[in-house]
C-alpha cells in the first residue's frame, strides 16, 4: 500500500476537522421563524402521508412491553426511561389515532391533538437519542420496526422545521452545493491530485463511460484519505473500469439525516443520474454508513423508476471480489486480533456481514467478535448524523460506552470499521474516554495487503 | 329477567356482536389504507417465506437478548396458554361451546384447569405489579394497559369466584362472570387487545422489510 496520508497528518487533520465539526452550531443561520400551527400541520402531513398499512399495522401491534428499551444503547447507557425506543412515536401515534386509525372517530374526543411544543419535545427523542440503528426492531415480541418509524419522526420536524442547528447546517449546505463541510469541485481536485502523486498513477476522473461510478464524500476528502486512497488503489490493482465524477463525488446525503425529504430525493437522484450517464453496473459508495442506503434503497425512490446498476459499499464490494477469488490479498506474517464493528446502516439494514469478514480472513487477522455482531450489532453512539450534535454529546458518551464495553471484551488490539461517521465517533469517543484502541478503515487494510504482483482481473 | 339472564342473554349477545363488528372494522381499517411499494431491487427474493420465519421466530427472543428478555416471553407465553387452556378445555366452557355450535371436544379435569387457571392470573397479577414498578413499564404505561389487563384479570378473578362458591350467590357470581367476559368482548376492538390481529401480520412486515435487504430478522 501506498502510504497517503502518515498518521501524524491523520491526526492533525482530525484535530481540526473535529474542531471545525464542533462550530458547525455557531455557523448555522438563525432558525427561520414559523406559526406552531404551520409547524403542526406540516408535521402532521408528513405523518399522515408516510403512515400506510404496513406502519398502521405495526403502531397498532404495540403492547407496551418494554422489551425495545432492553435492546437501545441510549436506554442502557443511561437507564433513563424516557429513551424507550417506542415512546419516540408517540407523538405518531397520537396523529393516528385521531386521524388515521379506524377508529379516528371515537380517539379524536379522547387523544389530545399534538402541539408545537410537544413537537419541540421531540426532538430530543428522535434526533439525540436515537440512530435509528433499528437494534431495538430485532427484539420487538411484535416486530415493529420502530427505527423507519423514528426516521418518519425526523422528517416531520424537518417539515416542521425544527431539525438541530447542525444537521440543518448540513442540510442547507448540502441542498445549496451539493457537498458536505465545504468539500467543493476544487477541493476534491486538489485532493484527488495529492492522491494521485501519491498513489503513482493517473485516477480516472469525469471517464464518459466506465463499469463502476466511484463516489466519495466531504468527510473522507478533508479527513479519511487513506479510506479513499485505498479505494482507489485496490480497484487500480484489480484493473476496474471506474470512474469518479467531479460533478458527483458526494455521497454523503444529509437529507436523509436531517429527515429533509426534498434534499434527500435531490442527492440520491443526482448520483443516480450521474451513473445512468456512465452506463455504471455498479456503483461504489465510499466508507460513509448513511451513503449506502441513500442510493441502495432510496435511487430508485428518487427517480420514481427502478434502477439498472447495483450499489455496493466499499466493504460489500472488495469482499465480493475476495470471496470469488477475483482479488487476492497477502496474509500478514504475524496474524492481529481484531474486532469488527458493523455499520448499522451496511449491516443491519443493508445486509453486509460476511464480506468484510472474508477479508479480515483473507489477511489472516483473528477476529474476535463482539457478543452482539452482525444484525444485532450496537451502533457507535453517534450514527445518522448525531456525531454532529453538540448538546447529545453525552448521550453519544453513553452510548460509545456500550458499544466499547463489549468490544474491550473481546480484548482485540485494533477496531476495524468501514464508516466514516463511525470511525469518526469512535475517535472523540476515544479522547473522550482514554481510550487507546486504534481504529482502522477496512478500505485502508485492503490495500495494504495487495500483492505486489498483479492481482487477478475485476 | 334476573342478572344471570341478562348477562346470558343481550349482555353477551350484544357484546358479542360489537366484538365481531368492531374487530372486523379494524381489520378492514388497515387492510384499506394505502400501501408504499419499494421501487429499490431487493437483495434477496422468497420474501413470503422468510416472512412467516420471522413470524414464527419473534415467539422467542434472538439469543443475544435471552438474558434481558427472556423472563417477560416466558411470561407471555404463559399466560396466553393459560387463557386458551382455560377457555378451551373446561368442561363448563366446553358445554357452552356446545350449545352454541351443536358440538363439543375432550376437556380436561377440573383439577387442572383451576391450576393452570391460578397459574394464569398470578402470572397477571405478577405482570401488572411489574407494570407499575419497574421505571420503564411505569413511563411508557398509559391507561389502555392498565385498563386491558384488568379486564382480562376479571374473567379468571369471577370464574374463581363462581367455582368456588365464594362471595354472591353462585347465579350472581355467575352472572359476574359472564358480564365479565362480555366486557373483555367489548373491550377488544377498543384496545391494545387489537394486537391478537395485528401482532402477527406486523412480524410478517418486518421480516419481509428486513429480508429484502438481506437479513434475516
Amino acid at each position: 500500500m501506498t502510504e497517503v496520508v502518515t498518521k501524524q497528518e491523520l491526526d492533525e487533520a482530525f484535530a481540526m476537522f473535529y474542531g471545525m465539526a464542533a462550530s458547525l452550531k455557531d455557523l448555522a443561520s438563525p432558525p427561520v421563524e414559523v406559526a406552531d400551527e404551520e409547524r403542526v400541520a406540516a408535521a402532521k402531513r408528513v405523518f399522515l402521508k408516510g403512515i400506510d398499512a404496513n406502519f398502521a399495522t405495526q403502531l397498532d401491534a404495540c403492547v407496551h412491553c418494554g422489551a425495545c428499551a432492553q435492546a437501545c444503547q441510549f436506554y442502557l447507557g443511561t437507564e433513563d426511561p424516557k429513551y424507550t425506543p417506542v415512546h419516540k412515536l408517540d407523538l405518531m401515534k397520537r396523529v393516528y389515532d385521531r386521524e388515521l386509525s379506524p377508529l379516528s372517530w371515537l380517539k379524536k374526543f379522547i387523544v389530545k391533538d399534538i402541539t408545537a411544543d410537544d413537537l419541540r419535545a421531540q426532538q430530543e427523542l428522535v434526533y439525540d437519542s436515537c440512530t435509528m440503528c433499528g437494534r431495538c426492531n430485532l427484539v420487538c415480541p411484535a416486530g415493529i420496526n420502530i427505527a423507519d418509524m423514528v426516521a418518519m419522526n425526523r422528517s416531520a420536524l424537518a417539515a416542521a422545521r425544527l431539525m438541530p442547528d447542525e444537521l440543518r447546517f448540513m442540510q442547507e449546505g448540502q441542498e445549496a452545493d451539493g457537498t458536505i463541510f465545504g468539500a467543493d469541485e476544487d477541493l476534491f481536485r486538489f485532493r484527488m491530485d495529492a492522491l494521485q502523486e501519491k498513489l503513482g498513477f493517473e485516477i480516472p476522473i469525469d471517464k464518459p463511460k466506465a463499469d463502476v461510478l466511484l463516489v466519495t464524500t466531504g468527510l473522507d476528502i478533508h479527513l479519511f484519505q487513506d479510506a479513499t486512497g485505498g479505494t482507489i488503489e485496490t480497484l487500480h490493482h484489480m484493473g476496474v473500469d471506474y470512474t469518479l465524477r467531479s460533478d458527483a463525488y458526494e455521497g454523503a446525503n444529509f437529507g436523509l439525516l436531517s429527515g429533509h425529504e426534498g434534499t434527500k430525493k435531490k442527492m440520491a437522484a443526482k448520483l443516480a443520474n450521474a451513473a445512468i450517464e456512465v452506463g455504471a453496473k455498479v456503483v461504489i459508495v465510499p466508507e460513509c454508513g448513511h451513503a449506502f442506503p441513500a442510493l441502495r434503497w432510496g435511487a430508485a425512490e428518487a427517480l420514481g423508476k427502478p434502477v439498472d446498476f447495483d450499489v455496493m459499499t466499499v466493504s460489500e464490494y472488495f469482499g465480493k471480489a475476495v470471496m470469488d477469488g477475483r482479488l487476492k490479498l497477502e496474509k500478514d506474517k504475524e496474524s492481529r486480533v481484531v474486532a469488527l464493528h458493523d455499520p448499522c446502516k451496511v449491516g443491519r439494514w443493508g445486509g453486509v456481514f460476511e464480506e468484510p469478514r472474508a477479508i479480515l480472513k483473507a489477511i489472516g487477522w483473528e477476529l474476535h467478535e463482539t457478543e452482539s455482531n452482525r444484525a444485532y450489532n450496537f451502533c457507535c453512539g453517534g450514527g445518522a448524523g448525531n456525531f454532529l450534535i453538540e448538546r447529545a454529546n453525552p448521550l453519544k458518551r453513553a452510548g460509545y460506552r456500550v458499544k466499547m464495553a463489549e468490544i474491550e471484551k473481546t480484548e482485540a488490539k485494533t477496531l476495524v470499521v468501514s464508516c466514516g461517521s463511525c470511525r469518526m465517533n469512535f475517535e472523540v469517543g476515544k479522547v473522550n474516554a482514554g481510550d487507546t484502541i486504534p481504529v482502522e478503515s477496512l478500505a485502508a487494510i485492503i490495500a495494504a495487503h495487495l500483492p505486489k504482483t498483479e492481482g487477478a482481473k475485476a | 329477567m334476573t342478572l344471570l339472564d341478562f348477562a346470558r342473554g343481550p349482555a353477551l349477545q350484544g357484546a358479542a356482536f360489537i366484538f365481531v363488528v368492531g374487530m372486523v372494522w379494524r381489520a378492514l381499517g388497515l387492510l384499506l389504507l394505502h400501501r408504499n411499494t419499494p421501487l429499490s431491487r431487493n437483495r434477496d427474493n422468497h420474501l413470503a417465506r422468510h416472512g412467516f420465519r420471522t413470524v414464527l421466530s419473534r415467539f422467542i427472543p434472538a439469543p443475544v437478548f435471552e438474558r434481558r428478555v427472556s423472563f417477560q416471553y416466558v411470561a407471555g407465553w404463559i399466560w396466553h396458554l393459560g387463557f386458551f387452556v382455560v377457555l378451551l378445555f373446561f368442561k363448563i366452557h366446553v358445554m357452552f361451546f356446545q350449545g352454541l355450535l351443536g358440538f363439543g371436544w375432550p376437556t380436561l379435569p377440573n383439577g387442572v384447569v383451576v391450576a393452570v387457571a391460578g397459574i394464569t392470573l398470578g402470572v397477571l397479577l405478577w405482570l401488572l405489579g411489574r407494570r407499575i414498578v419497574n421505571p420503564v413499564l411505569r413511563y411508557i404505561s398509559t391507561f389502555n394497559d392498565y385498563s386491558s389487563l384488568v379486564v382480562t384479570m376479571l374473567p379468571f378473578i369471577t370464574g374463581f369466584l363462581a367455582f368456588a362458591h365464594y362471595g354472591f350467590a353462585y347465579e350472581t357470581m355467575l352472572a359476574l362472570h359472564i358480564l365479565s367476559i362480555s366486557l373483555l368482548l367489548v373491550w377488544f376492538p377498543f384496545s391494545k387487545l387489537i394486537h391478537v390481529i395485528t401482532l402477527l401480520p406486523s412480524r410478517y412486515i418486518l421480516g419481509v422489510k428486513f429480508w429484502r435487504r438481506g437479513v434475516q430478522a
